[in-house]
């Protein structure tokens, strides 16, 4: 049904009036970040201004020490007459030697800003030597007189003083080599020596639409995400949280013409505030309360001024777009601000693009909504534009906002979101009912448990007791435990069922076919993210390790995960997400879970793949047992494929090929032979109304 | 011909609990109204009765089945159907920053009411409702009799013919209660076709012209309180509900 456009004008109407109306969204919308950024810029002015004045006004204080002491005095002596003489005696770098018998305990207790410790080059060495440093200064002659200015960087003072002192001498030492070759009859000053010159070819306008186009997107995306979350939040979320919502579809207007006003408000709003906030900009850096030393007047001609306008106006309904689907999967005002901030995080990265050096927009990056717009206005700025790749920038975005509005659409007829059914049932009846909604985080205990005993153990054990630990101690026993807090039954959580005959042979060509195929999707990884071969090594040398004999290592890389590892993610972890998710949501979800369980990074991907195998075998079986079976044989297969040195990562492609089409055979067995696990969830949506 | 104003054949709606599994909510249920009734829904918390309103009302899709409003289909006509429905529910908020007599205006206008007519039409139920003096008062500083008037008015808002009233009375009090039981009463008299939801037998007694007898996502008995007593040989609502769940219970577990 087409969008009625009276209608989406009465629902954005009338949502207007609400939102005016409302002071706390007017105040956290524009009030306070109209009052917020004043004040913020005129307390880190003011606060500069004055930490500035403060080091300049200081006398410094100082203590000299080490054996060549009264050789520092004296060039410090000359330090101060050339100061007098190119300062014409109102020197701004003023400085007092004191007396510290202890000159390190006295810049600790802040008695003394820095000290100068002072010793020949030879001494020096000696020291650094005795203190086997790492780094050692340039062989100097052995009586130069080195002085080092000691401070502490934790102190402005401090670290200001040192910095001058530093200056000073280096100014000092420089006049004086000059008078020296002077008089050594050489014709030339210093820097006359060779003068070195510059000239840039760009316009004063490029040079400031550089800056500009690299900082505009980000800033505006900011503007435009803070500017209109609350009232996205409010949007849809607090409308679920009043009741309203409720009403609103039981009316007459359909779901597309309800996001339609609450996108045109959200962009209003946004819109409204990012005006506000450039112009807020505009008026502090006309008033010098910003310092900036690029005229970015230069860069922005009225005409440049309208296509940015163009050029944003999809990143706005992009943003707009996506804060109403936070807010319209989001049950009430709470959970909505939880996502927001990822959301804004993630939001935010896509501006950034425009800081890439030599990224052009005739390139992938065109296709990237946002990112384009941000690489767009940097070309545009410094007078590059590019028209075609501009309009494909501006479609891509465009579409993203469309299809990102339809999204929202979907979310107000997806029921579980607009009309909870028994939501606090499983609350009530608590025991196995409560276990879905648990499941997850139960899950990321264990793993942050996994993470941490793999840091700690890995240099302290040996792989046995490792094996031991993360097998029975962490999945078995983390196992158990579940099962006995949730009450679950043990048959049906494990999926302890037989299955048909034909399952077996399937398991028995699918092994080899899972592991050449598994072997051929970390090659294809490997290309994206190539893993060093020391590594690949390293891990061998420590699955492998020559010391534990095959006796041992059999059990404890084949039985033993095939037992422990399957109850816990083909068991536990499958069984509590079964009627949360569509089935190939579970599969996935417990493949990627099993990865991230091996906590390598070269790992994650080929684990994860054959953790969905695994995880298909029994949604279609309804059985552990087959799952079992596979993942031991896998082990086995592949501890005889390294103790035999045959060399499986280095195949053909066609056998990778091959043992896919093996693999998809496994399957057709399977599926031919199935006897789904009870109680997932068909594959049906409802229809946006 | 005559239009049926609510038409429910075969409707069924299963839905996907995390801990329950999948949950037979209505399980084909089939009934119609006349033009100028009540029907009452008549179940206990849980039995089907709001799912059932929701899918008349195309909050909810139904799982199988098919149900209709003055003649348009629930799933493939749904604008059309709610613009001849009036929805009211305790779950059915009001904007709290809108005025009373903003509220009549803005729902009359989304439902498809002629604009040129919408002030008078306003003003007609301001007055029909009583809240003349208070018409210009933002809802969030009404009083929950304050509320309820204008709720009812928003319901009506637009003149539908089929309206639906979903356990209108729960958190009201006695004399609200009444307020709203009279209103509904009226509301038939006007001819409209009304369903009302409850799980208080004193009301359903007092207003509905038939009943149906929902449990566990089924209607078990539907038919004049009469009828129901002549069937069942009890007097009282409250025994003749006993006396059909009871069987329902006898028939799913023999």
């Amino acid at each position: 049904m087409a969008v009625r456009g009276p209608l989406v004008a009465a629902l954005f109407r009338t949502e207007l009036r609400m939102m005016l109306r409302d002071r706390r969204t007017i105040l956290l919308s524009i009030v306070l970040p109209l009052a917020v950024l004043p004040i913020m810029l005129f307390a880190s002015h003011a606060m500069n201004e004055r930490r500035e004045r403060r080091l300049e006004e200081t006398v410094y204080e100082f203590a000299v020490t080490g054996p060549r002491g009264a050789g520092a005095r004296d060039l410090l002596d000359r330090v101060r007459r050339h100061a007098e003489d190119t300062t014409g005696g109102d020197t701004p770098f003023r400085f007092r030697e004191v007396e510290a018998a202890d000159p390190a305990q006295a810049l600790e207790n802040s008695q003394v800003h820095f000290y100068l410790d002072a010793r020949s080059a030879a001494e020096v060495k000696d020291m650094l030597e005795r203190d086997d440093a790492a780094e050692r200064p340039a062989a100097r002659p052995p009586d130069v007189l080195v002085l080092t200015t000691v401070f502490r960087a934790d102190r402005d003072d401090s670290e200001s003083g040192a910095s001058r002192m530093r200056r000073a001498l280096a100014d000092t030492r420089r006049a004086e080599r000059g008078v020296i070759l002077r008089q050594a009859g050489f014709p030339l000053a210093i820097a006359d020596v060779a003068a070195v010159d510059a000239a840039n070819l760009a316009s004063e306008g490029q040079v400031a639409g550089l800056t500009l186009g690299r900082l505009l997107t980000p800033l505006l995306l900011l503007f435009l995400l803070s500017g209109s979350a609350v009232v996205a939040i409010d949007s849809l979320a607090g409308e679920k949280e009043r009741g309203t919502l409720e009403t609103l579809l039981t009316t007459a207007v359909s779901r597309a013409e309800i996001v339609a006003a609450k996108h045109l408000l959200i962009l209003t709003v946004a819109v409204v505030i990012t005006v506000i906030q450039v112009a807020n900009l505009l008026v502090y850096v006309g008033f010098e309360l910003i310092p900036t030393t690029t005229n970015f007047a230069a860069a922005v001609t009225p005409l440049t001024a309208i296509l940015l306008l163009l050029l944003y106006l999809p990143v706005a309904g992009l943003v707009a777009s996506v804060l109403l689907l936070v807010s319209g999967h989001a049950r009430s005002y709470k959970e909505a601000q939880l996502y927001f901030f990822p959301v804004f995080l993630m939001g935010m990265l896509p501006g950034l693009a425009a800081m890439l050096p030599g990224l052009p927009l005739r390139s992938a990056i065109v296709v990237v909504p946002v990112a384009n717009i941000s690489v767009a206005v940097k070309e545009l700025l410094i007078g590059r534009p590019d028209w075609l790749f501009f309009a494909l920038a501006w479609v891509a975005t465009a579409a993203a906002a469309g299809w990102t509005a339809r999204l929202a659409t979907r979310a107000l007829s997806t029921e579980r979101l607009i009309a909870p059914v028994a939501a606090e049932a499983a609350e009530l009846l608590g025991g196995p009912a409560l276990f879905p909604r648990h499941v997850v985080r139960w899950f990321a205990i264990l793993w942050a448990v996994t993470l941490i005993v793999s840091l700690n153990l890995e240099t302290r054990v040996d792989l046995r007791v490792q094996t031991l630990v993360n097998l029975v101690g962490l999945f078995l026993g983390g196992s158990i435990l579940m099962i006995r807090r949730y009450r679950l039954d043990v048959r049906q959580t494990l999926a302890l069922r037989p299955v048909k005959p034909a399952v077996w042979l399937a398991v028995m060509v699918g092994v080899p076919a899972g592991m050449l195929t598994g072997i051929g999707v970390f090659r294809l990884a490997n290309i994206i993210l190539p893993v060093p071969p020391e590594v690949i090594e390293a891990f061998s040398r420590f699955l492998l390790p020559e010391s534990v004999p095959m006796w041992q290592l059999l059990p404890l890389l084949t039985i033993l995960p095939g037992i422990c590892e399957e109850i816990a993610f083909r068991g536990l972890l499958l069984h509590g997400l079964h009627r949360r998710l569509h089935p190939a949501a579970v599969a996935l979800a417990v493949g990627l879970t099993f990865g991230l369980f091996h906590v390598s990074l070269f790992r994650i991907l080929p684990t994860a793949y054959l953790g969905m195998l695994f995880a298909s075998v029994v949604l279609l079986t309804g059985s552990i047992f087959p799952a079992m079976a596979w993942h031991g044989l896998h082990n086995g297969l592949s501890l005889l494929a390294s103790q035999s040195g045959w060399q499986l990562s280095s195949l053909e492609p066609r056998t990778y090929a091959l043992a896919a089409a093996a693999l998809a055979a496994c399957f057709w067995i399977i599926w031919r032979n199935r006897t789904p696990y009870p109680g997932l969830r068909p594959w049906r949506r409802s229809r946006p109304a | 011909m005559t239009v049926t104003p609510v038409a429910v054949n075969g409707l069924t709606k299963f839905f996907y609990d995390e801990s329950r599994g999948e949950v037979r909510a209505v399980d084909g249920i089939d009934f119609s109204c006349r033009p100028g009734e009540i029907f009452g829904l008549l179940g206990a918390n849980g039995a089907g009765k709001t799912t059932t309103l929701r899918m008349l009302a195309t909050i909810l899709t139904p799982t199988s089945g098919a149900a209709s409003i003055m003649g348009f289909d629930v799933s493939r006509r749904p604008e059309d159907v709610r613009r001849h429905l009036g929805f009211y529910s305790s779950t059915t908020a009001l904007y709290p920053r809108l005025t009373g007599r903003e509220t009549l205006d803005f729902f009359a206008r989304i439902n498809g009411y002629p604009p040129a007519r919408i002030p008078d039409r306003v003003e007609a139920l301001v007055d029909r409702f009583g809240f003349r003096d208070y018409a210009g008062v933002r809802v969030d500083k009404l009083s929950q009799g304050m509320k309820q008037k204008v709720s009812i008015a928003r319901t009506v808002a637009h003149d539908p013919p089929v309206l639906i009233f979903d356990e209108p009375t729960v958190g009201l009090d006695v004399l609200n209660a009444l307020d709203m039981q009279k209103v509904i009463g009226e509301l038939r008299n006007e001819g409209k076709t009304v369903i009302f939801s409850t799980h208080i037998m004193s009301e359903a007694e007092r207003l509905c012209d038939r009943i149906a007898i929902i449990h566990h996502g089924r209607i078990h008995a539907c038919d004049t309180l009469d009828r129901l007593r002549a069937s069942t040989g009890k007097h009282y609502l409250e025994d003749i509900f006993v006396h059909v769940v009871e069987r329902a219970g006898e028939r799913a577990w023999p």
